[in-house]
Formats: C-alpha cells, sequence, structure tokens
C-alpha cells in the first residue's frame, strides 16, 4: 500500500504548482486553470487523510464529503469567473492580468 | 463511535430558518424574473429589503449567533434599499438602459449571500463554515463584477475572483491538515489537545491552522490578505461595496471566532502554543492598523478611502483577538455594529452623491453643509463615530479596542508595550482623512451651478435612522 507520504507529496506538488501558477501567470484564464489546481491539490490532501485516520480500511467520509463539496464549489468558481472573464473580454479586447490597471492607488 | 454521526447531529433544521427563508426568497426573485416579464423590477429590491428585515427582528436573540445574524440581515436590508435608489445605474448597466430583464438578479444575490453568513454564524464544523463562507464569496463575485459594462467594475471583479480563489484554496488545505492532525473537522478541543501533545502531529496542526487562519484573514481584509479590499470597494457597484465592507466583514470575523474557539478554550493547558497564536495575531493586526489607516491618508476617491478605512477598521477588531478570551464575542459583535452604521450611511450618502453629481472623488460632497444642512449633519456624525468622536458609537466601541488591549498587558511578549502606541497612532491618523469628506461638505463653497441634492426618502429615513441610532448607542451605556 503506498504510504500517506506520497500521497502528500502529490498533493503538496498540485497545490504549489497551482499556486505559483495563480501568482506568475498573466493569462486570466490560465489563472483560473491554476487555482482549480490548487484546489485538486487540497483535495488529494482530503482524502488521503481520510483514508489515514480511518480503522481497520474504513475511511473517515467526512473529508471525502468535504471534498465533494470543494469540487461543486470549484465548479460553481468557475462558471462566475469564465462569465467574468467574457465579460473582461468584450470591455478589452484581451484577457491579460496586466490590462487591470484602471483601478489603483 | 463515528465523527460523521457527531456532525449530523449537532445541527438541526431550525437553526437554518433565516438561511432556508432567504434562499427561499432569492430563488422566488429570480424565478420571477426570468418568466413574469410585466413583474415591475422596483420591487424585488423592496421585497427583499422588507423580508430580511424580517429576518433580522424574528431572530433577534442575545447568542452569538443570533446576534450576528440579525447584524447580517439588517445591513442587507439597507443595501437593498441602496440598490433601490441605484436602479437607473442597475437598469443601465444590464441592458444599457434599453429593458430591465435581468436587474432583479442584483436584488437575489445580496439575499443568498446573506444566507450563507446566517449558516456561517451557526457552522460548527469546518465543511458547514467552508460550503456557507464560499456561498456568501460566490455570491460577492458576481455582484462585484455586476455591471459588466463598466471597466472598473469588471476588473474589480476579476481581480476578487482571482485573490478570492487563492484564499479559498489556503482554507481547503488549511482544513485538510487541520483533518489530518485531529480527525475531525469539529475543532472539539479533545482532540486538538491530543494532536497538539504529539509532536509530529503538532506541527501538521500548525500548517492547518496557519492555513485556514489565511484564508478567513482574507475575507476580514488582514494584511497580508487585504489588497483586494481597495481595489474591489473602489470599482463595485457602492451598494456591493457597502455590502462587502459590513456584511462580507462580520462573516469573515464569524468564522475567525469560530476557528479560534478551540485554542480559547484550551489556553491554560497549551500555553506556548496560545502565545505564537497570540504574538502572530498580534503582529496582524498591528500591520493591519498601520497599512490601513496611513494608506487611507492620500486617497482622494471616496470609495477607496472607505476601503482602506475598512482594513484599518478591521485593524481595531483585530485586537480584540489578542486578549484570546471567550468575552470576546460581545465587545467584537458591538465594533462591527458602530462600524457597519456609520459604514452604511457613509456609502449610502456616497450612492446618491454618486447618481446624482455623477462622481466618486472625495470632492462630491463639496458644499453639502450649505445646499443640504442636514444630511450633511447625518453624514458629519457617520464620518466621526468612524473616526471615534466622543459621543458617538464609534468611539466607545474603538475604547473597548483600547482597554481589551490594556486588560491582556500581562501576556509575556510585552505586546501591549508596542500595540497601544501603534493604535495610538492609527486612531489619530484616522481623526484626519475621516474629517477630508467634512472639509469638503463645511469649508468648500460649492460650485456655481451645484443645486441641492435630492436624498430621497428612504436615503433619509435610513440616514437618520442611522444617526440617532449611532448617538444613542454613543451616550447611553446601552451596549458597552
Amino acid at each position: 500500500m503506498t504510504p500517506l507520504s506520497h500521497y502528500l507529496i502529490f498533493s503538496a506538488l498540485l497545490f504549489s504548482i497551482g499556486l505559483s501558477g495563480a501568482i506568475m501567470r498573466r493569462n486570466v484564464l490560465v489563472v483560473l486553470m491554476c487555482l482549480e489546481l490548487m484546489l485538486t491539490g487540497a483535495n488529494v490532501a482530503l482524502v488521503a487523510f481520510s483514508r489515514a485516520q480511518g480503522l481497520e480500511g474504513v475511511p473517515v467520509y467526512d473529508a471525502q464529503v468535504l471534498a465533494l463539496f470543494v469540487m461543486a464549489i470549484a465548479a460553481a468558481e468557475v462558471a462566475v469567473g469564465l462569465a467574468l472573464i467574457v465579460a473582461m473580454f468584450r470591455a478589452r479586447r484581451g484577457v491579460e492580468s496586466t490590462s487591470l490597471t484602471s483601478l489603483k492607488d | 463511535m463515528s465523527t460523521t454521526n457527531l456532525i449530523s447531529s449537532s445541527y438541526s433544521w431550525g437553526q437554518f430558518t433565516p438561511t432556508l427563508v432567504l434562499v427561499g426568497l432569492a430563488l422566488l426573485i429570480l424565478i420571477a424574473d426570468a418568466f413574469l416579464p410585466r413583474l415591475n423590477k422596483q420591487t424585488c429590491p423592496i421585497l427583499g429589503a422588507v423580508v430580511s428585515a424580517g429576518v433580522a427582528c424574528f431572530t433577534a436573540g442575545s447568542s452569538a449567533s443570533a446576534l450576528f445574524t440579525s447584524l447580517a440581515c439588517a445591513a442587507t436590508a439597507v443595501c437593498l434599499l441602496m440598490a433601490y435608489d441605484y436602479r437607473s445605474l442597475v437598469y443601465a448597466s444590464v441592458a444599457g438602459g434599453k429593458h430591465e430583464d435581468g436587474a432583479a438578479e442584483f436584488s437575489a444575490l445580496p439575499l443568498l449571500a446573506c444566507a450563507g453568513v446566517c449558516a456561517l454564524v451557526r457552522s460548527r464544523d469546518l465543511i458547514m463554515l467552508f460550503a456557507s463562507l464560499e456561498t456568501v464569496t460566490l455570491a460577492s463575485y458576481a455582484m462585484s463584477g455586476y455591471f459588466r459594462r463598466n471597466q472598473g467594475s469588471v476588473e474589480a471583479g476579476v481581480k476578487y475572483l482571482i485573490l478570492g480563489a487563492v484564499s479559498t484554496g489556503l482554507l481547503v488545505m488549511g482544513a485538510a491538515w487541520f483533518f489530518g492532525a485531529t480527525g475531525s473537522f469539529t475543532g472539539d478541543p479533545r482532540f486538538v489537545l491530543a494532536a497538539l501533545s504529539n509532536p509530529y502531529l503538532s506541527v501538521g496542526m500548525l500548517l492547518g491552522v496557519a492555513l485556514l487562519l489565511a484564508g478567513i484573514f482574507f475575507k476580514v481584509g488582514a494584511v497580508p490578505m487585504h489588497t483586494w479590499i481597495p481595489d474591489v470597494y473602489q470599482g463595485a457597484p457602492t451598494p456591493v461595496s457597502a455590502f462587502l465592507a459590513v456584511v462580507s466583514k462580520l462573516a469573515g470575523f464569524g468564522a475567525l471566532l469560530i476557528i479560534l474557539l478551540p485554542f480559547i478554550m484550551l489556553q491554560t493547558t497549551v500555553r506556548d502554543m496560545v502565545h505564537s497564536l497570540v504574538l502572530m495575531l498580534a503582529i496582524v493586526a498591528a500591520a493591519t492598523l498601520l497599512l490601513g489607516n496611513l494608506g487611507a491618508i492620500p486617497q482622494q476617491n471616496a470609495k477607496r478611502l472607505l476601503g482602506y478605512s475598512s482594513i484599518g477598521q478591521a485593524g481595531f477588531i483585530l485586537v480584540f483577538f489578542v486578549s484570546l478570551r471567550s468575552t470576546i464575542i460581545g465587545p467584537v459583535f458591538n465594533y462591527l455594529l458602530a462600524y457597519g452604521i456609520a459604514t452604511l450611511m457613509a456609502f449610502y450618502a456616497l450612492a446618491i452623491l454618486r447618481m446624482q453629481r455623477g462622481s466618486e472623488e472625495l470632492s462630491v460632497f463639496r458644499g453639502l453643509g450649505r445646499t443640504n444642512p442636514r444630511t450633511a449633519f447625518m453624514i458629519t456624525v457617520s464620518f466621526a463615530s468612524l473616526a471615534g468622536v466622543p459621543l458617538t458609537a464609534g468611539f466607545l466601541a474603538k475604547l473597548a479596542s483600547f482597554q481589551s488591549l490594556i486588560g491582556s498587558m500581562g501576556r509575556p511578549q510585552f505586546i501591549g508595550l508596542w500595540l497601544l502606541p501603534i493604535m495610538i497612532v492609527c486612531a489619530a491618523a484616522g481623526f484626519y482623512y475621516y474629517f477630508k469628506a467634512l472639509r469638503f461638505m463645511y469649508w468648500e463653497k460649492p460650485q456655481a451651478n451645484d443645486v441641492p441634492v435630492v436624498f430621497p426618502p428612504v436615503c433619509t429615513c435610513v440616514l437618520a435612522l442611522g444617526t440617532l441610532l449611532l448617538i444613542v448607542l454613543g451616550v447611553t451605556p446601552l451596549l458597552f
């Protein structure tokens, strides 16, 4: 059986790829994908911990329930996000985050 | 014994009546908007405001969750009234003013977000906390970017979405590690204590709590997760900025209380851990105070100024958390109440001025002292309360924040010694930037073509009620 640490390293890897992409990428669509990657990384950790906390092969399902909620909410987030990106594209003919400069100090 | 049974048995349907009523109403409004083409769209915000004010009265009680629920519902009612007075801009945004299809969504979204807050303050585990917090946040993204023909609004929506989704990711990861260390989402002190006494698990636990706090700090606008606030408040439609400043902030502080609860209960058993937590909260509070109050000083845009001011006010609320006692719930609520009333008044006046003078710069307040003396007085009271002038509720709220810090002077890290001077400087800075608006009202002459601003009756009633509350709460020891 794969030890818990492998899952956690995998999840941390996904999460940090997502986080660094969300911070560094310019294209808002790619940023949205990176945000999904962050949530997926967290979901892997949740499911791995749900197994690890279980007794005699029966996982603690609480964490898996949260993982389901996360997926549903991530889908809602993408729906709102794509709508905003379409509005942004119509207004500016582009989806680069560098063009978001009308609000600043 | 499985924890799943514990979670589902700790809730009852009755607790979620406010949530269900608000969600039901929001769905009703959405369906009516889609299927009743002759529906007068003006009725939607009024209906929403009446129902959420009704929920606010109905749920009023003495428990913390009842207090937070009624404040959130009352603030939502005021925001919906503001949306009613803002309707010509809302209609112009949905279809360029040609028709009003879809304008009712602008009333349904705050109701959904408020339903999220009502569920949030009753949550006892991280699953419910996460789901209800996201209900608030998702509705807020859509509201911020609602004026899709307006560059600023769309930009605010996109920025809020990206930064908010990062904080959601941090929150979920934190919940995962918290679960991994304690084996439960409930934050039961026994499980937390067991995790903290194990050297391996306590590392995971600290990682989890740090990530959870980072996610929550985003909602309350604490440094270093504050960057979205000025931009989003400036770009979003004014009723939405008011909603974010009051209801969303309230949700954040409710969630912070729930997450810190196990540590409040355990503070005599795990001293070291609690001391480092307190030190971290004190550093965040100090940074938030400094950044919010000093950042507000050069601002010329009134909404941006209120955004920085809301960061600064969040700093004063965070100071309560430094004492980490279970008695802070009362003062935190009182502070949020005083801040909420004054902020809603300021945004309401600003929304009307934006409609009639077409600007959101501070200069829009020019000459109000001569053209509209009564309204100018009410706006003065609201800004005075935000600054903390004696005889207003804001003064007593700020005083309670100072007292709470002085009461926790006994902490080993001498937090009070460096935090107190910072608080004094920030309170003084507040007088400067809040009074900039007052200077425009009383010292600047109205321009030659300025006519008196017509404040609609709803606005005048809300402002008068707010003024009355701020003064009554500030003069009588009703709350403080």
